[in-house]
C-alpha cells in the first residue's frame, strides 16, 4: 500500500516536471510581455513533432543500446536531439512573436487572446502539412529504460520518468540561475517590473520580448520532447488538455512566477495521480478544484506578483 | 410626426418601441436582416449553403449575445461560457432521456432553469473578480463541471445523452409531431423568434438604468461604488442574465441536435470560441456576435468539406480581424463605408493609400533585417 503510494507520487512528479516545461514557458511570457499565449500548447505539440525527426534520426545512428555503458550513452544522445529538436522552436518563436504578437501589445487583453487562438489554429495545419494527421511515435522508450537508475536503491521504476525528473529541476535550476544571476536574464526582469524605464536606460524592449518568447517556446518545445520520446506519441491535438493545466498551474503558483510555476506544477501532477490511484472520478477535476481553491482564498496565487519574475 | 416617427436632432428616425428609436439607414438595415433571416431555410436550398450550420451559428452567437453583455458594459472578459451553452443543453437532454418529457418547449424550458442555477452559483463566487482572475476562474467552474458531467454515468459519459424522449422521435413542438424536414424548419423559425425577442430584451435591458450601472461599474469600480452602486450584485445579476442567454441557446442547440455530448457543448475551447465569435462580429454592438457567431461556425462546420487545412483558414481569419479589423465584422462597416465614399469622391487618395502601403512593407522589412542582423552579430 505505501509502496504504490510512493509510486503514485513519483509518477506525479514525472507528469508535474512536464507540466512545469510548458507552464514555465507561459508564466515567463505572461510575467514579461503580459500576453496570455493561447498558442503555447501548440509550440508544445511542434517540440514534440520536430523530436520525431531529430531524434529519429539520431537515434538511428548510434546502436541500440545492450549493456549499461551503451544505454547510457543512447540516453545521452535521445537529450541531446531533445535539446536540437526544442532549439528549432527559438527562431519560430521569436519571428512568430515579431510579426503577429509584436502590433498587439497596447491592444485589450480580448485580442490578445484571440490573435494567439488564431495562431494555435494555423500552427496545428502546419503540423498537418509537415508530419501528417496520424499520431507518430519516435520509439527510443524502450532504449532509455535500459539505463540502469532505480534498481540501485531497491525499487523498479521507468528510468524514462527518473529522466524526466531530473530535466524538470534541471530546467528549474537553469531558469532560476538565468533570470537571478546572468546580465540578460536580469534585463528582461528589469523590463517586466517597468517597460518605459528600462527603454530610457537603454535596453530595447522589442528584442527582450522576442527573446522572451524564443525562450518560452524553447521550453514549450523541450516539455513536447520529453513528452514524445516517453511512451506517448506526438498528435495534433495534443496540445490542447496541456495547454488548459497550464493556465491552471501558473494561476495556482501566481502569475509570471517561476517558482510559483514548480511549486503549482508538482501539486498539480501530485494530487491529480494520486488522485485518480484512489478515486478515479477526480482525475479530470482534481487540477480544476484546487486552481478554484487557491484562487478563492488567494486570489493572487501562492507566490502571486504581478507582472516580475522571481 | 407620427406615433412611429420622431424628429431627432434635424433627423427623422424610427420609433419601434419607448426609449427605441432607430435611423433611416438603421432601419433598413434591421429589416433587411430579419427578412434575410427569415428567407435563409429557402436562399440554403436554391444555394449550397449548410442550413443546419446557419442555424447551429445563430444559436451560438446567442450565446456570444449573453457573453457581450458581460464583456462590452462591465468589461469582464468570460472565459467559462461553454459552461451555461452545455447545462442548458444537458438540461434538455437529461428530461428527455431520463424523465421522457416529450414537449419540446418542456424540454427548452428544463435547460434554461438548469443553466440559471448553475449561473447562479458561479456568479456568486465570481462576480468579485476582475480581469484575468475573472477569466480564469470562469474556465475552471467550466472544465469541473466539463469533466463531472464527462465522469458521470448519469450523463452516459462522453458519449452523451439523446435528445428522443421515446427513443426514436424528435420531440414535439407547440404540441404536434412533425416530420424530420418539418421539425427543423419549425424549430428554426422558432430560434429565430427566440433571437429577436432576446436581442429586444437585450436592447432594452443595456439602456436601461441597470444596463448604464453595468457600464459605470466596467469603467471604474471604486467610482461606481461611490456612486452608490452595489457593484457585487450587479455584476451578478449580469452574470446570471448571460447565463440565462447561454442555457436558452444551448437548450435549443440540444433540440437541434437531438443528441448531446461534453466535447461540442462544454470543452473549454468552446467557451473560447464562444468569446471568439462576439468579438469577430464587433463586441462594440448588439447584433455582431450573432453575425460573428454565424461566420465563426461556418467556418468551423463547413470548411472541412472544402479544403484541406481548414483549421489554418479560420485561424488566418481571426488574426486577419484582429490585425485589420479590430471593431469586428459588424462593428467596421460605418468606417469601411466612409473610407469607400471619401475615395469615390476623391480618387487622388488611393495613390496615397497604394503609397503607404509600399511604404510599410518597406519599414518592416528593414525593421526584420535589422533584428535579424543584431542577433546574428550583435549589437556593432
Amino acid at each position: 500500500m505505501l509502496e504504490s503510494l510512493w509510486i503514485h507520487v513519483l509518477n506525479g512528479l514525472y507528469y508535474g516536471s512536464i507540466l512545469f516545461m510548458i507552464a514555465s514557458g507561459m508564466t515567463i511570457i505572461f510575467g514579461v510581455l503580459g500576453i496570455l499565449n493561447l498558442a503555447h500548447g501548440e509550440l508544445y505539440a511542434l517540440g514534440a513533432f520536430c523530436t520525431f525527426s531529430i531524434v529519429g534520426f539520431l537515434a538511428g545512428q548510434v546502436a541500440s543500446p545492450t549493456g549499461p555503458v551503451t544505454a547510457i550513452i543512447f540516453g545521452l544522445v535521445v537529450l541531446a536531439g531533445s535539446l536540437a529538436a526544442a532549439a528549432v522552436l527559438l527562431p519560430i518563436g521569436g519571428a512568430l512573436e515579431a510579426t503577429f504578437v509584436r502590433p498587439i501589445y497596447d491592444r485589450d487583453e480580448v485580442y490578445q487572446l484571440l490573435l494567439t487562438y488564431g495562431l494555435l489554429l494555423v500552427l496545428t495545419d502546419v503540423m498537418k502539412v509537415g508530419w501528417g494527421p496520424s499520431p507518430i511515435d519516435v520509439g527510443v522508450y524502450s532504449g532509455i529504460n535500459e539505463i540502469p537508475t532505480t534498481e540501485l536503491v531497491g525499487i523498479s521504476y521507468p528510468s524514462y520518468n527518473v529522466l524526466v525528473i531530473l530535466v524538470g529541476v534541471a530546467v528549474f535550476a537553469w531558469l532560476i540561475w538565468f533570470f537571478d544571476r546572468t546580465k540578460t536574464g536580469r534585463i528582461v526582469r528589469a523590463t517586466a517590473i517597468n517597460r518605459e524605464m528600462s527603454t530610457a536606460i537603454g535596453i530595447s524592449t522589442d528584442r527582450m520580448f522576442t527573446l522572451v518568447f524564443a525562450i518560452g517556446a524553447f521550453f514549450a518545445g523541450f516539455g513536447g520532447a520529453m513528452v514524445s520520446i516517453g511512451p506517448g506519441s506526438a498528435s495534433l491535438g495534443m496540445g490542447l488538455d496541456w495547454l488548459v493545466l497550464s493556465f491552471v498551474v501558473i494561476v495556482i503558483g501566481g502569475l509570471g512566477s517561476l517558482k510559483g510555476a514548480f511549486v503549482g506544477a508538482l501539486m498539480v501532477g501530485i494530487s491529480s495521480r494520486v488522485a485518480t490511484a484512489y478515486y478515479s472520478p477526480l482525475e479530470l477535476a482534481a487540477p480544476f478544484l484546487l486552481m478554484v481553491l487557491v484562487l478563492l482564498v488567494r486570489p493572487e496565487g501562492l507566490y502571486g506578483t504581478w507582472g516580475e519574475i522571481e | 410626426m407620427s406615433r412611429f416617427l420622431v424628429d431627432r436632432d434635424g433627423e427623422t428616425h424610427v420609433r419601434l418601441l419607448e426609449g427605441m428609436e432607430l435611423t433611416k439607414g438603421q432601419t433598413v438595415l434591421a429589416a433587411a436582416g430579419l427578412v434575410l433571416l427569415f428567407l435563409v431555410p429557402d436562399i440554403t436550398r436554391f444555394t449550397g449553403l449548410s442550413f443546419t450550420a446557419i442555424h447551429r451559428g445563430i444559436l451560438f452567437g446567442l450565446a456570444a449575445v449573453g457573453l457581450n453583455l458581460l464583456l462590452r458594459h462591465t468589461e469582464l472578459v468570460s472565459f467559462g461560457h461553454a459552461a451555461f451553452f452545455g447545462v442548458g443543453a444537458y438540461g434538455a437532454a437529461v428530461l428527455a432521456s431520463h424523465f421522457d418529457v416529450s414537449s419540446g418547449l418542456l424540454l427548452l424550458l428544463g435547460g434554461v432553469l438548469a443553466a440559471t442555477t448553475i449561473a447562479v452559483l458561479v456568479g456568486y463566487f465570481v462576480a468579485g473578480y476582475l480581469d484575468i482572475y475573472f477569466a480564469l476562474l470562469t474556465l475552471a467552474f467550466n472544465q469541473v463541471l466539463y469533466a463531472f458531467v464527462l465522469q458521470s454515468s448519469y450523463f452516459n459519459y462522453s458519449d452523451g445523452l439523446s435528445v428522443r424522449p421515446d427513443g426514436l422521435n424528435p420531440p414535439t413542438l407547440f404540441g404536434l409531431e412533425w416530420t424530420s424536414a418539418g421539425y427543423d424548419l419549425i424549430l428554426y423559425y422558432f430560434t429565430v423568434v427566440v433571437l429577436v425577442v432576446s436581442l429586444l430584451v437585450m436592447w432594452k435591458l443595456i439602456n436601461s438604468p441597470f444596463g448604464r450601472a453595468l457600464d459605470a461599474i466596467g469603467q471604474n469600480r471604486t467610482r461606481a461604488r461611490f456612486v452608490g452602486i452595489p457593484v457585487e450584485k450587479y455584476v451578478w445579476v449580469a452574470f446570471v442574465i448571460s447565463g440565462i442567454y447561454g442555457g436558452l441557446a444551448g437548450g435549443l442547440f440540444a433540440l437541434l441536435q437531438l443528441h448531446v455530448s461534453p466535447d461540442p457543448t462544454l470543452y473549454a475551447f468552446v467557451s473560447g470560441e464562444i468569446l471568439f465569435m462576439a468579438i469577430l462580429g464587433g463586441f462594440g454592438t448588439l447584433v455582431g456576435p450573432v453575425i460573428g457567431g454565424v461566420v465563426l461556425v461556418y467556418l468551423l462546420v463547413q470548411a472541412p468539406f472544402y479544403v484541406e487545412y481548414y483549421n489554418a483558414l479560420t485561424g488566418l481569419t481571426l488574426v486577419a480581424v484582429v490585425l485589420f479589423l479590430p471593431e469586428g465584422i459588424l462593428g467596421s462597416i460605418p468606417k469601411i463605408g466612409t473610407g469607400l465614399a471619401r475615395r469615390r469622391r476623391d480618387p487622388g487618395l488611393l495613390r496615397e493609400d497604394v503609397t503607404a502601403i509600399g511604404s510599410s512593407l518597406r519599414q518592416s522589412v528593414t525593421r526584420a533585417v535589422t533584428t535579424v542582423r543584431i542577433i546574428v552579430f550583435g549589437v556593432n
